[in-house]
């Protein structure tokens, strides 16, 4: 640190990297990750040998790998899990809930991100502090009781309409949309919904896909409300319909574990196309602070 | 401020606000009304039975939840519990998704499988992420207790001691969302440009220096992300409880006992079903608790912003 800028700019070079030379640095890395990565992969191992064994096996020696490789606890949990309407169940929440939040969140945040009313900076402010407020579950769920729609579809759906983030990560992102298209379109004779729909909604596409994502995923995932909210079987989404079987088969783990395998392969493989999407949302504003 | 608006004159000026009221409507309706009306449940006994009558009773509810002794005993203890599970989420999760990012900003071989895989338990939601950890951590012969019986170590996990169940949960919920800390890391990390590391280079910089001076004030706005998303997120942190041990006394923490208080799902010694009156009242202790411990950390975050640009 002594050495002026000048002379180390002469002098110190970074060290060439040499066949022979080990990099500890780097064997260190990996060492580590390595170390993290047997936490990660461990067990999602675990699952998947389980659910390839017999409940024999199982018991005798949970560890070891299976003796034959059969499919047999896939099919006892697909047949026995009631599983086929769990998934219509949830395809339906998600698809029907996804679609409403959007369509409406896009003419909610579109003006608001141009100013086109009045008070539209107060709306905007409405959403923000939403973040902050306390947990809206009680009257929430008072609410949809006193409406007739505890234990319903319809009621159920409702309570994924909104998503206050979403609703930022819109408004910031058609900021960015300059202003004169708006002029030129308006000059064209082109109505305000339709402009929004045809000439709007191409242009922000990817925080239209970030947040169809994001929002879809949270609705897929939710454990919570339909515990408090469904209590007839025949309207439970997949993740309640998995800890019912858990309750039903809590000790038979080769099935359970092909009852989780068979929820999360759907997940993981969209993942692996969306990963994009779901990262873009997450770190969104994270990095301007 | 209002723009021009552009398309069309007299009353289709009106045309975007009535576009915009069902989602407003929507919005009002099951978010943001329940959200204040939350504070007015908690001064009744509303139960969540429908058509009982719903009476004031002023503050009972926070007399109860607080202030009587030994019968209150319980609630304190979540609620200093829902404060330890914060702190340990908080710092390892923190430090953790810090050191795995700077290792993955490295040009190594393997980074996108390594991102990928650690970011995978975020999908997967609580109802996977608990069954995946509850066969990991099978008490007879599992691959956790065959690892640690080379130890000499025996234990029943999630079924042991109500404060080695706990510690569990906690390793568990970072296990879950250490990929969301990582990838807000890896994102500001992609931020700094190269040259101020190839100038601390020349200027003699060690590993240790280079971080010190030039990678963590950089970080600034990751770091504050970081600091506030998961000291929120984790004290209002609870299904993994759910899935994992059920409610068990010694183990809730308070957004736990709001539910279990508030919809009934109970067992164990502390059971009284459907009283949302009371469960509102705790939402309002937890709220509180986040409103203050948040401000503060966005408070102390501002500050060391301040610092760093004054």
């Amino acid at each position: 640190m002594t050495m002026t800028t000048q002379t180390s700019l002469n002098t110190a070079r970074i060290p060439e990297r040499t066949g022979r030379s080990i990099d500890w640095a780097k064997v260190g890395t990996y060492a580590i990750l390595i170390l993290i990565a047997i936490l990660y992969v461990g067990p999602l191992l675990m699952l998947f040998i389980t659910s390839f064994k017999t409940l024999g096996e199982f018991f005798r020696a949970p560890i070891s790998l299976p003796t034959s490789f059969s499919f047999d606890n896939y099919i006892e949990a697909w047949d026995k899990a009631n599983f086929p309407r769990y998934l219509v169940n949830s395809v339906i929440y998600t698809v029907v809930a996804t679609t409403i939040f959007v369509l409406t969140s896009i003419f909610v945040a579109f003006p608001i991100a141009r100013g086109y009313f009045r008070g539209a900076k107060v709306i905007l402010t409405l959403y923000v502090i939403a973040l902050f407020l306390p947990p809206a579950l009680i009257p929430q769920f008072q609410l949809i009781l006193n409406l007739g729609l505890y234990n319903s579809r319809l009621g159920y759906i409702m309570l994924f309409l909104i998503n206050p983030i979403a609703i930022i990560i819109l408004v910031n992102y058609i900021k960015t949309v300059p202003k004169e298209l708006d002029e030129s379109a308006a000059m064209d004779g082109c109505g305000y919904f339709r402009f929004v729909l045809q000439i709007v909604l191409p242009l922000i596409r990817p925080a239209v896909a970030t947040v169809i994502v994001l929002h879809a995923i949270g609705i897929w995932n939710e454990l919570i409300l339909p515990t408090i909210y469904l209590s007839n079987s025949n309207l439970y989404p997949v993740t309640r319909g998995l800890i019912v079987f858990e309750g039903v088969y809590g000790s038979n783990w080769p099935a359970l574990a092909a009852a989780v395998i068979i929820l999360m392969i759907p997940m993981l493989i969209l993942f692996l196309f969306l990963q994009r999407y779901i990262i873009a949302g997450l770190t969104e504003g994270s990095v301007k602070g | 401020m209002q723009q021009k608006y552009l398309f069309g004159r007299g009353w289709s000026v009106f045309v975007p606000i009535l576009l915009l009221l069902p989602g407003f409507i929507l919005y009002l309706m099951i978010a943001l009304g329940p959200s204040i009306a939350t504070s007015v449940y908690s001064f009744t006994d509303a139960t969540g039975i429908r058509g009982a009558p719903v009476n004031w009773v002023g503050l009972e509810n926070y007399e109860e939840f607080l202030l009587r002794g030994v019968a209150s005993r319980d609630n304190i203890d979540a609620l200093k519990r829902t404060l330890i599970f914060c702190f340990f989420v908080t710092t390892i999760q923190f430090t953790v998704g810090l050191f795995v990012a700077l290792l993955l900003n490295q040009r190594i071989r393997g980074r996108m499988f390594f991102r990928t895989l650690f970011f995978v338990p975020v999908i997967l939601g609580v109802a996977i992420q608990g069954l995946i950890w509850k066969l990991f951590l099978l008490p007879s012969g599992g691959p956790v207790a065959q690892f640690l019986s080379l130890f000499g170590v025996q234990s029943e996990f999630l079924g042991g001691q109500p404060s080695e169940a706990f510690a569990w949960v906690i390793v568990v919920q970072i296990w879950a969302n250490m990929g969301i800390t990582m990838v807000i890391f890896l994102a500001g990390l992609q931020t700094i440009p190269n040259e101020l590391y190839e100038a601390g280079r020349i200027d003699g910089a060690g590993r240790w220096d280079l971080f010190r001076h030039v990678t963590w004030p950089m970080l600034t706005p990751s770091v504050n992300t970081n600091i506030v998303l998961n000291i929120i997120g984790s004290l209002q942190a609870w299904q993994l409880f759910l899935v994992l041990i059920g409610y068990r006394p010694g183990t809730q923490v308070l957004g736990y006992l709001v539910f279990a208080q508030g919809f009934g799902q109970t067992s164990g010694a502390v059971t009284s079903a459907f009283r949302q009156g009371f469960a509102a009242a705790a939402s309002i202790v937890l709220f509180f608790l986040v409103l203050i411990i948040g401000l503060a950390a966005q408070y102390f975050v501002n500050r060391r912003e301040q610092k760093l640009y004054v």
